[in-house]
């Protein structure tokens, strides 16, 4: 042991053991905040000199606009400015450019914004706005995909006559020949609804037009570099010109993942106003006007063998546009992937389209298409399962790819863990046992029937390259008391991405996660990101974090080594010292040799800036490309009770298997595991956005029913650790998953256990109680 | 818009309904019921507000030779932890337990619950089965008033009772039922919690020598009000319990409901519901009954 002097008493130098954090419980640093109260939320926020702003909604569904009367709003004391779609210039933005802010000419749908108010007040805004006269002439309106695509169909938007927004088509193989080979060929068609996020904050946004014509948007948004982008031809300015801050978010979930119009409407009326203005939505509000997921009507064909093989798969998937495109009708790129590389499939082909239509418009949400795909596919595995007279297990190892294959679009399984993820979720929920004794007592009499049942997945886990760019910047920095700062492209919206990077940082230069800062919520100041979305924020934000913590390390170990005789390779940084990598022993402290560096004749700050880019490629024009660094795919297994007489489904246990690559925060990775599983069980039995002639019947979370604590199962969670070999940090992205397998294997346990198929979620109490009297006559009767 | 321009905390019941008839006044207890309607735009403050809060004298659970009295102001949840209630009247506790959450029911009234006469109030049903009478309290000639009613004649509508603008609902009353009594509650929805039922089903009656009697049955959810299923009573009156008279009861309650379609569930299913829970109440009673033979 090496010792140095130090006054009269002789001091052993501390010897710190090798410690990891990656893969422990670490809580996020945001947490106590939270949990006491003291968060200031965007909701939360007063600015001096704010105004606050209200939207008048139409409540036509199609309608031209005759006039707007804001007379009596403008001389309502209080009223700073009244703002219609006469008032501005006409500003069209949207992934397509078929939205605009206020509108003007005609509404197409229950959300369209026909004026806006900037008043001293919540309450005087409301009052003026209920003070505004519109008179409408109505238009005939068309609420169905099917009916807008005739000949005829009233017409959403002019400059689409046929009522087509986006489409897609991809085929790989020939499918009419394979159908032929086909031992087995079956067809059904599925349909999925609208639900909604139910984020706890609602739509809020804080928009601050300066003197100079420069824009400040305190935002919800979960990508704000592209929102910069997005919204500058709302508002008509450059996106350099705007700085987006993101404050605490109340969730988002996919719902902030494009710019609505209440955020132009927003700075539109702080620059008539020349003040910072301030709108957010009530819950009612927030229910009619956020983005839903994508509804769509499903026709599937799918071909198998006698032995059990699958020969095709053919999809027509049918979008209700809504009014508007968001990114809605584009999760098909999402959606796809499933349908056409889950399980070895030879021959493919899926054809999607969107139809305008007078309804709302759907935009991301957590699962990104795939939720929708995994209902059909999961859901059609185990009717061909059983009409070659497999089990669900057998029938899907039988399918599954093994690692290094390639899908038809190109999707590279190099480290597939799909069988694993199957076999342990067979084994650990005894599976076939209780399939087989569940299916045989389906005929005896009794109130409560028991089922098991389980679906798979595919998502992407290393980012999707659905931009030129999927990469994140990362700027690292130490202070002269080892204090470090990591400003970083990623956006913290609660998921937990900052005590990921903490963690990173920590495990590469040794010092405690309270010694790191994170700073995320200024695009002024971070790095390009391309946003929270395709579980991509741990993959590509940690591994940009990972680049620049490596290299303040190695800047710090190489000016450790000049006045040490220890090599820089034989040195390691542990709990705030240099030390010997092979004994622990401290060389020097760490915040000395920081501040040895500044005060030297050649002074240094440690200081770096990295960018990482996933090895990712953007599809071709066939949809072929590795959309994603890596894939990751997971098995679920649902238990369930079903009462006959009542309808009502219980979930008993989720279990839960998924390939994560490597753990990094366990408390994270149960957390998402756990909240996606809990989105995925209201999507199976209970949350439905009830849409009738293009109204909202259900804007309150009285008839909205997401599930509470008491219907949630008991889940066990398996994690497979592939140590990915396509991410530096050896994990996956992990969110998505979670959101998207568990609602069809709970409608495979249902199947299990009563023998009724379900074609269209959610499988309430009255669906099923309906299907299981139709199939029987009713006991009661 | 809010345009309160009085508000007021009266101290007793006479203070409150002095207040009242002064007119133009909207009551508000425990608010939960009226701040989400206010919310929605669905109903509008009158002038002046009264919060009833403060009227000590409209609270507590309590016996007098056999006659149970609860205070209008008594919350849910002082329903839920009355032991009292919990050893006589089960049934009333067992509704507090099915009641929305610990939150809600803090501050939900029994008056509260009554007089919003929504066709789905929870409390409503057990209080059927108990032919209980609400205590309605006005200012009549500088002084203060009394009637008291049937609670099955208090409810008109929707949303709808027979108190009129000047009165107060002060308290219920209920006699201590007759030996033997046995009643349960059962209520549906997808989710256990925070549920407003799709259907709610309150069933008493008493073994007597094998045969059933004083049969009350009380549907939420239903009926443009609360129900009192009269016809499906008759059928059971006085009969053994067996499977003819469980089918026929079936039968006659999936007739006397009278049920809508709404957002919540269709009418068939409210019909479908009707009939499952009588045979599980009928079940239900047949067990308890047995036990205590
Ligand atoms: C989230 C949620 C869940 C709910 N779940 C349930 C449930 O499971 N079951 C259920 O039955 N209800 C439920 N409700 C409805 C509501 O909580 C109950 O009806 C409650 O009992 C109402 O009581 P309150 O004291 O809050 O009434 P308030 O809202 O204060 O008043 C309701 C109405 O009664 C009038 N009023 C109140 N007191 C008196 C009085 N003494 N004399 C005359 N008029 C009076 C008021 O003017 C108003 O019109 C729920 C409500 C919410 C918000």
């Amino acid at each position: 042991m090496s010792s140095i002097k130090m006054g009269k008493a002789i001091q052993t130098s501390p010897v710190f053991e090798k410690k990891t954090i990656i893969g422990q419980r670490v809580t996020k640093p945001d947490a106590p905040d939270k949990a006491s109260g003291r968060t200031v939320y965007i909701n939360d926020m007063v600015l001096p000199r704010m105004l606050f702003g209200k939207i008048l909604h139409c409540d036509r569904v199609h309608a031209k606009i005759i006039s707007i009367d804001t007379s009596a709003a403008k001389a309502l004391a209080g009223v700073h400015a009244v703002l219609t779609g006469y008032d501005i210039p006409e500003l069209k933005f949207g992934p397509t450019r078929d939205n605009r802010t206020l509108k003007a000419g005609k509404v197409r749908c229950i959300r369209d914004e026909v004026a806006a108010v900037a008043a001293e007040s919540e309450q005087i805004a409301a009052e003026a706005i209920g003070l505004i006269k519109v008179e409408y002439e109505d238009l005939p309106p068309v609420f169905s995909p099917t009916e807008a695509l005739k000949q005829g169909a009233p017409v959403v938007h002019e400059d689409h006559p046929d009522n087509r927004s986006l489409s897609y088509e991809f085929s790989h193989g020939d499918v009419a020949a394979a159908e032929v080979n086909s031992d087995i060929v079956i067809e059904h068609e599925f349909e999925v609804p609208y639900v909604t996020h139910c984020c706890m904050g609602p739509g809020c946004v804080i928009a601050d037009f300066e003197t100079n014509g420069k824009l400040t948007m305190y935002s919800q948004t979960q990508y704000p570099y592209n929102y910069k982008m997005d919204l500058a031809p709302a508002v008509g300015i450059h996106p350099g010109d705007i700085r987006v801050i993101q404050p605490p978010v109340g969730g988002a979930f996919g719902s902030k993942l494009d710019v609505y119009p209440f955020e132009p409407i927003c700075a539109l009326l702080s620059k008539a106003v020349g003040r910072p203005v301030k709108l957010t939505f009530s819950r009612e509000e927030e229910f009619i006007n956020s983005p839903t997921r994508q509804p769509a009507e499903f026709k599937i064909r799918s071909g198998v063998n006698k032995d059990g093989t699958l020969t095709f798969r053919s999809v027509d998937c049918l979008m209700n546009n809504g009014a508007y495109t968001s990114w809605g009708p584009t999760t098909p790129v999402i959606q796809m992937r499933t349908f056409t590389g889950h399980f070895r499939v030879p021959v493919v082909e899926y054809k999607g389209l969107a139809a305008y239509t007078n309804s709302v418009y759907a935009g991301s949400f957590r699962g990104y298409g795939n939720v929708q795909a995994t209902f059909v596919t999961a859901s059609v595995m185990d009717m061909l399962a059983e009409a070659v007279g497999m089990d669900p297990i057998a029938f899907r190892l039988k399918n599954a790819q093994k690692p290094g294959e390639v899908t038809p679009q190109g999707s590279k399984l190099d480290d597939c863990k799909l069988r694993e993820c199957i076999e342990i979720a067979a084994e650990k929920t005894d599976f076939l046992k209780k399939y087989k004794l569940y299916a045989q007592d389906r005929v005896n009499a009794g109130r409560i029937k028991h089922g098991i049942g389980i679906a798979t997945s595919i998502h992407n886990a290393g980012g999707a390259k659905i931009h030129k760019s999927d990469g994140c910047g990362s700027i690292l920095k130490l202070d002269d008391y080892a204090r470090a700062t990591l400003i970083t492209g990623a956006s913290e919206i609660g998921q937990g991405i900052d005590a990921v990077l903490s963690q990173i940082v920590m495990e590469e230069l040794g010092i405690p996660m309270s010694d790191i800062t994170i700073v995320n919520n200024d695009t002024a100041l971070g790095p390009w990101d391309v946003g929270v979305h395709a579980s991509r924020t741990t993959f590509v934000t940690g591994n940009s974090a990972l680049r620049a913590a490596k290299a303040a390390r190695k800047q710090i170990l190489r000016a450790a080594a000049r006045q040490s005789n220890v090599s820089a390779e034989q040195m390691d940084l542990r709990e705030g010292h240099v030390v010997q990598a092979d004994n622990g022993v401290s060389i020097i402290k760490l915040d000395k040799l920081l501040r040895q560096m500044h005060f030297a004749e050649e002074p240094e700050l440690v200081m770096v800036s990295e960018y990482y880019e996933p090895d990712s490629e953007l599809e071709d024009k066939n949809h072929v490309g590795n959309l994603s660094a890596t894939w990751a795919h997971g098995a679920y297994v649902a238990e369930v009770e079903v009462d006959t007489e009542t309808g009502e489904v219980k979930v008993v246990k989720m279990t839960a298997v998924q390939d994560v690559g490597r753990v990094i925060n366990r408390l994270g990775i149960e957390g998402q595991m756990e909240g996606g599983i809990s989105v995925s069980l209201g999507y199976a039995l209970s949350e439905q956005l009830q849409i009738k002639d293009g109204k909202v019947l259900n804007p309150n979370f009285r008839d909205y029913k997401v599930p509470t604590a008491p219907e949630t199962p008991e889940i066990e969670l398996h994690f497979v650790e592939s140590d990915c070999k396509a991410s530096p940090l050896g994990c996956k992205g992990i969110a998505e998953l979670p959101a998207i397998i568990p609602a069809p294997a709970i409608a495979n346990a249902v199947y299990n256990a009563i023998g009724v198929r379900f074609f269209a979620p959610p499988l309430t109490p009255e669906k099923v109680a309906r299907a299981l009297h139709d199939q029987v006559p009713d006991n009661t009767q | 818009m809010i345009n309160i321009e009085n508000y007021h905390r009266p101290s007793s019941i006479s203070e409150a309904v002095q207040l009242l008839q002064q007119g133009e006044a909207t009551i508000v207890a425990g608010g939960t019921d009226l701040t989400p309607q206010i919310e929605a735009g669905a109903r509008q403050f009158e002038s002046t507000l009264i919060n009833i809060q403060r009227v000590e004298e409209m609270r507590g659970i309590s016996v007098t030779s056999g006659r149970y009295r609860i205070g209008g102001l008594t919350t849910v949840t002082d329903i839920l932890e009355s032991t009292t209630l919990a050893a006589d009247i089960p049934v009333l506790v067992e509704a507090a337990d099915h009641f929305a959450s610990p939150q809600i029911r803090n501050a939900a009234t029994l008056a509260g619950n009554l007089c919003n006469a929504s066709p789905a109030g929870d409390m409503c049903i057990p209080l059927l089965l108990l032919d209980a009478q609400v205590e309605l309290v006005s200012w009549i000639d500088e002084s203060v008033s009394t009637r008291r009613l049937a609670l099955c004649d208090f409810f008109i509508g929707p949303g709808k009772t027979v108190l009129q603008k000047n009165e107060l609902l002060t308290a219920v009353e209920f006699k201590q039922p007759v030996a033997g009594f046995s009643a349960s509650f059962q209520k549906s929805g997808p989710r256990p919690a925070l549920e407003i039922s799709t259907v709610a089903m309150g069933f008493a009656g008493v073994l007597e020598a094998g045969v059933l009697r004083g049969v009350r049955i009380a549907i939420g959810a239903v009926a443009p009000t609360p129900l009192r299923a009269t016809a499906t009573e008759l059928v059971l009156e006085g009969r053994s319990l067996n499977e003819s008279a469980i089918a026929q009861a079936v039968e006659a309650v999936q007739e006397e409901v009278k049920p809508i379609d709404d957002v919540r569930a269709s009418a068939w299913y409210r019909t479908h519901l009707s009939g499952v829970y009588i045979r599980r109440a009928l079940a239900l009673f047949q067990g308890v009954t047995a036990h205590a033979a």
